[in-house]
């Protein structure tokens, strides 16, 4: 379904140099897989996502999408794929349906097709409380379920989503993982990235861990434990991108959610873990 | 299809939002409709209030003794009683001819009257004192003193009028003071000329003697046309300021707006090019710039009507009215002095008899002033019956106006583009705004600047210019087609740039890379061909460039030769040069780009009919041409000119300048850098006919742009199957060194069966010569047609760059 081939993005630097924020990344995801693509912030999760999704042309490398290259024949294999971020926003001045209707059009979908699609989201999702307000009035809870029947409108085999519960309540948190959980029962291949790896542990079949804009480790959470002789995501995750000593003396290992922990120790190791490649 | 309907579904989608947001709706529908209204009011209360205010205000002047106060009493007196006397007299006459009688006085401009003016007298302090401390508003000094007893005394004066140069009412004083004692001095003058033509002819009126010239106005302007004058200066300005800032909120919302929220990449993700995207956003910037003006053409409209502007102008103004009856006057007393006198010379017999009949000594000019007077008569119904003159000069004006939307859409939808918040696209606006409204203000106060020259093609001053000259009906079409295709132009790149601009990563997300990898070389990716949106833009930026350059090098004063070297330079350096530097800083295959290959030979072939039929094919289409359209003098004009400017030169140097150089460098720039640009993204039918536009364009002749388009369209489509610019080139020195060889060679002109001569311009050379040049012209074209193809199918071709 996705297939994701030696992809690289160079950015040129303020100060005139390069920064290789995505580097040699490849990898597979099947019909009804969920990949988790894990990573401290500045990973470049998001640029290669972005780059999956051809929002942005790759420096070298190639995707496709359901067996469409994404910089050949951009339109097509954009019309698989469904895009969630947390922080897509919606059209402050349009209801939710409105929003939906305009995405289903644009996709290319008949107007008979498009409201009924509208309505059985609308039901799915439960929310015909808000389905006629402005879209600027809603909840972050009511925008983000507005925004997953966005990416649903077109019933694409291929959902990308990048941190998709960040500053998410409870309850909205819990009904974005049903969907995501849902969705890939129901056969969709699906790329999750996330630095909650807690939610990742559940969700995913697959994994990769994305440090420093290369691919650290890829398999599945069993061959991870085997490759790096440790139980929790978090401490796998530590340890394949050799940053474990470095977290233990900061005594960070026991947090309940590893983001964090991810994050800061992504921050702060600077330019220390040259010797950890794994992929 | 499927593609308009998508383009359709944002475009409705954007209005839609915008049209829900408050802050387009006040710019959009407030500013005109209530603000504006509520401006003017203020204006013209104010402008009145000024004027009753100045009227019914008490002015003090200081004199230094009774018999001054007296004097400059009675003077103040006795021009207030001239006034009402002539217009007892007027309104006695109009009344007589069965119409209403208007207010003389009214208007804006202030008289001083007798009872508006105290004057003092002042004998304690000097009267500059008085009027320096404010006592006064003014003060006056006649030296030697006046007589009031005998206010016509032979006796010449000298008067000091001491105010204060700075306080506006003294100056109105001492204005308004200038006037008076003018007039006084001119009654003393007649007092005196009268006396002595007395002495000399005896008693009698002597009005004619004293009066040898007297002087009407007529003008032939309706009272409408001379209303359009003053709206051909305000109203383009103010249209144009207010459809930028109408068009300004919807630009940045749907573009920086749209980043700023986090919708863009939304939209970026789903399947639509962004072109389309584009230009559904660009068509609702476009709709609300002319909502825009329509409100504000419409608002001003009914504000004109309300407030009964247009009213005062259609009507005859009352100054007008006055002058209409003096003219009448004049023609009578002039009737019965020729009358009385017979020869006309001495108005001495004047006091004689009135037996003969004045009609056929003065019947000229009695009947051009009664014509006259009938024609402004006939022109007053008709603007009376009329509703307004706004109402009717609106739909021109609305027409003007789009292409000035379209190009300012495209503008700064660009501009937007660029920006990645709300914030910095406001700042960037700034400078839009300033681009239409400073030159829009600069014409505006220029008002004896006509359509013509380096102004046709000047942005934004074109269509002020252009709207004025709506206004005042005299416009050429001719002009008005280079203005209207100019701006086409212009707004055709500005749009292709914003596509450019809006879909480019750097500009899509702010947090990945600069706006470095936009412009520095190094990060360009190696490509064939350039993107469409250069191309565009190239050709909007050297076309002004060339203008200038054409009108600002050639000049009549400097030698043939150095002339000749000017035109060459001209065309390498803005025609070859810049595409090729480009082209080298765009990473393009030259090779590609320029269509550097050799010619199959079959192709080989066809070139050599079209080289050989080119040039009579060119002539016969000119001739039809100027057959349906003449050509005007100034063409020929300038044709003459040529030819006195480089008739002196070589022949070589005439058919390098004006055949090789102009064929290489146009052909590198119309059917190299562009067509390469449009190739990619168009059929090649679309290609020949925007390159054969945009040629045409560039020739700058209205009269021949059909000609010129055609000439454009048949070498694109020779560079597009042949696949190599070389036949092309060829084809082009063939056309301008054979027409220009044919005026100095007779047996190239018995060949061709062309006259060199500018008399037979218009005249197709209907025979069997002519017909078989044409079909010699058809069968290349088919040759070219039938083998070979689009470059994009051939070998090699065919892979979009990598």
């Amino acid at each position: 379904m996705i297939e994701v081939h030696e992809l690289v993005k160079v950015f040129p630097t303020t100060e005139g140099g390069e920064n290789r924020a995505v580097d040699d990344v490849s990898f597979n995801v099947a019909a009804g897989e969920i990949f988790g693509l894990l990573g401290p912030n500045g990973a470049g999760k998001t640029t290669a996502l972005r780059m999956v999704s051809g929002l942005l042309t790759p420096t070298s490398g190639w995707v496709r999408l359901n067996g469409h290259d994404v910089r050949v024949d951009r339109e097509t294999a954009k019309r698989s794929l469904g895009y969630l971020t947390a922080n897509t926003g919606l059209y402050q001045r349009l209801s939710p349906r409105e929003v939906l209707r305009y995405f289903g059009l644009l996709i290319g979908m008949e107007r008979t097709a498009v409201d009924r699609r509208i309505e059985v989201l609308i039901e799915w999702l439960d929310m015909s409380s808000f389905a006629n307000l402005r879209c600027g009035g809603l909840s972050t809870g009511q925008k983000q379920r507005t925004n997953i029947a966005r990416a649903l409108m077109g019933d694409p085999p291929i959902l990308i989503m990048d941190e998709p519960t960040l500053g998410l309540d409870v309850l909205t948190n819990r009904v974005v993982l049903d969907f995501i959980r849902a969705e890939g029962t129901r056969g969709k291949a699906i790329i999750l990235s996330t630095h909650y790896l807690d939610e990742a542990e559940t969700l995913c079949d697959r994994f990769g861990l994305l440090h420093e804009g290369a691919l650290r480790a890829l398999g599945s959470l069993a061959e991870l434990r085997e490759q790096s002789d440790r139980q929790r995501l978090s401490e796998i995750f530590l340890h394949l991108c050799g940053l474990q000593e470095h977290v233990l003396d900061h005594g960070l290992e026991n947090g309940g959610r590893g983001a964090s922990d991810a994050e800061d120790c992504g921050a702060r190791s600077g330019g220390s873990s040259s010797d950890g490649g794994v992929s | 299809m499927k593609r308009y309907r998508r383009v359709w579904v944002v475009y409705r989608k954007e209005l839609v939002e915008t049209l829900r947001d408050r802050r387009t709706l006040i710019a959009m529908v407030v500013v005109p409709i209530v603000l504006y209204p509520v401006l003017m009011v203020i204006l013209l209360e104010a402008l009145k209030t000024e004027t009753s205010r100045r009227q019914a205000e008490h002015y003090t002047i200081a004199v230094p003794d009774e018999a001054h106060r007296q004097w400059l009493a009675d003077v103040f007196k006795r021009r207030d009683d001239e006034r009402l006397a002539r217009q007892a007299a007027y309104a006695q006459a109009t009344e007589a001819a069965g119409e209403d009688v208007d207010d003389v006085e009214a208007g804006f401009i202030a008289h001083l009257h007798a009872d508006q003016v105290t004057i003092v007298v002042e004998r304690t302090r000097s009267l500059w004192e008085a009027v320096t401390d404010q006592t006064y508003h003014a003060g006056i000094l006649v030296q030697p003193p006046p007589d009031p007893a005998s206010p016509a005394d032979p006796i010449n004066r000298i008067i000091q009028v001491i105010y204060r140069d700075i306080d506006p009412r003294s100056e109105f004083v001492y204005q308004q003071l200038n006037r008076v004692l003018y007039d006084e001095s001119e009654r003393i003058h007649a007092v005196r000329m009268t006396a002595l033509a007395e002495q000399v002819y005896g008693a009698g009126p002597h009005d004619a003697l004293l009066q040898p010239l007297r002087i009407g106005g007529l003008s032939t302007a309706s009272p409408e046309k001379q209303f359009a004058k003053i709206i051909a200066m305000v109203v383009p300005f103010l249209l144009v300021t207010m459809t930028v800032t109408g068009a300004m909120y919807p630009a940045i919302d749907l573009t920086a707006g749209e980043r700023e929220r986090g919708t863009l990449e939304t939209l970026a993700v789903s399947p639509v090019p962004t072109g389309q995207i584009v230009a559904g956003k660009f068509g609702v910037i476009v709709t609300i710039a002319m909502i825009s003006t329509m409100l504000n053409l419409g608002s001003m409209t009914a504000m004109v009507h309300v407030s009964g502007l247009d009213k005062l102008a259609s009507q005859t103004q009352p100054s007008r009215q006055a002058e209409s009856f003096l003219v009448e006057q004049m023609i009578a007393e002039s009737a019965a002095d020729r009358s009385s006198s017979g020869t006309g010379v001495s108005p001495v017999d004047s006091s004689g008899g009135t037996g003969v009949s004045p009609v056929d000594s003065i019947y000229d000019a009695r009947f051009s002033q009664y014509d006259y007077l009938q024609q402004r008569q006939r022109l007053e119904e008709q603007a009376e019956q009329k509703i307004g003159f706004l109402t009717t000069a609106a739909p021109v004006v609305l027409m003007a106006m789009i292409p000035f939307a379209v190009l300012f859409g495209g503008v700064m939808l660009a501009a937007c583009s660029f920006a990645r918040t709300f914030k910095e696209a406001q700042n960037y606006m700034m400078p839009v705004m300033m681009a239409a409204i400073i030159p829009a203000m600069i014409v505006s106060y220029m008002p004896t600047v006509r359509l013509e020259g380096i102004l046709l093609v000047m942005p934004v001053a074109n269509i002020v210019v252009l709207m004025r000259e709506l206004f005042l009906g005299q416009y050429d079409v001719s002009g008005m087609g280079i203005v209207l295709l100019s701006t086409c132009l212009y707004a055709a790149a500005a749009v292709t740039v914003a596509a450019k601009l809006y879909g480019h990563e750097a500009v899509l997300f702010s947090d990945v890379g600069s706006y470095k990898t936009l412009l520095r070389r190094r990060f360009f990716r190696p490509r064939a061909f350039p993107p469409v949106a250069f191309a565009l833009l190239t050709v909007a930026v050297l076309f002004p460039v060339y203008f200038y350059a054409q009108s600002g090098l050639i000049s009549f004063d400097s030698s043939g030769a150095r002339n000749l070297t000017m035109v060459a330079l001209t065309q390498v350096m803005i025609f070859a040069a810049p595409v090729v530097v480009l082209a080298w800083y765009l990473k393009l295959d030259l090779r590609r780009t320029f269509s550097i290959r050799l010619p199959r030979l079959w192709h080989c072939f066809a070139t050599l009919l079209l080289m050989a039929a080119i040039a009579p094919v060119s002539n016969l289409l000119q001739q039809i041409q100027f057959a349906v359209f003449p050509p005007s003098e100034a063409l020929r004009d300038l044709v003459m000119q040529q030819a006195l400017l480089f008739g002196d030169q070589p022949w070589w140097a005439i058919l390098l300048v004006f055949a090789a150089v102009p064929a290489v460098c146009e052909e590198v720039l119309f059917r190299g850098f562009l067509t390469a640009g449009l190739r990619e993204k168009m059929s090649g039918l679309k290609v020949a006919i925007v390159v054969g536009v945009i040629f045409a364009v560039f020739h700058i002749s209205v009269e021949r742009i059909l000609l010129f388009t055609l000439m454009g369209m048949v070498l694109t489509f020779v560079c597009l199957r042949t696949g190599s610019i070389f036949p092309a080139m060829l084809i082009h020195v063939a056309n301008n060194g054979l027409l220009l060889a044919v005026q100095e060679s007779g047996w190239l002109q018995g060949f061709y069966g062309l006259s060199g001569s500018l008399d037979d311009l218009g005249t197709i050379p209907w025979n069997v010569r002519a017909a078989i040049f044409v079909v010699v012209f058809v069968v290349g074209i088919a040759m070219l047609a039938t083998r070979g193809g689009d470059i994009k199918e051939q070998a090699g071709m065919a892979l979009p760059p990598t």
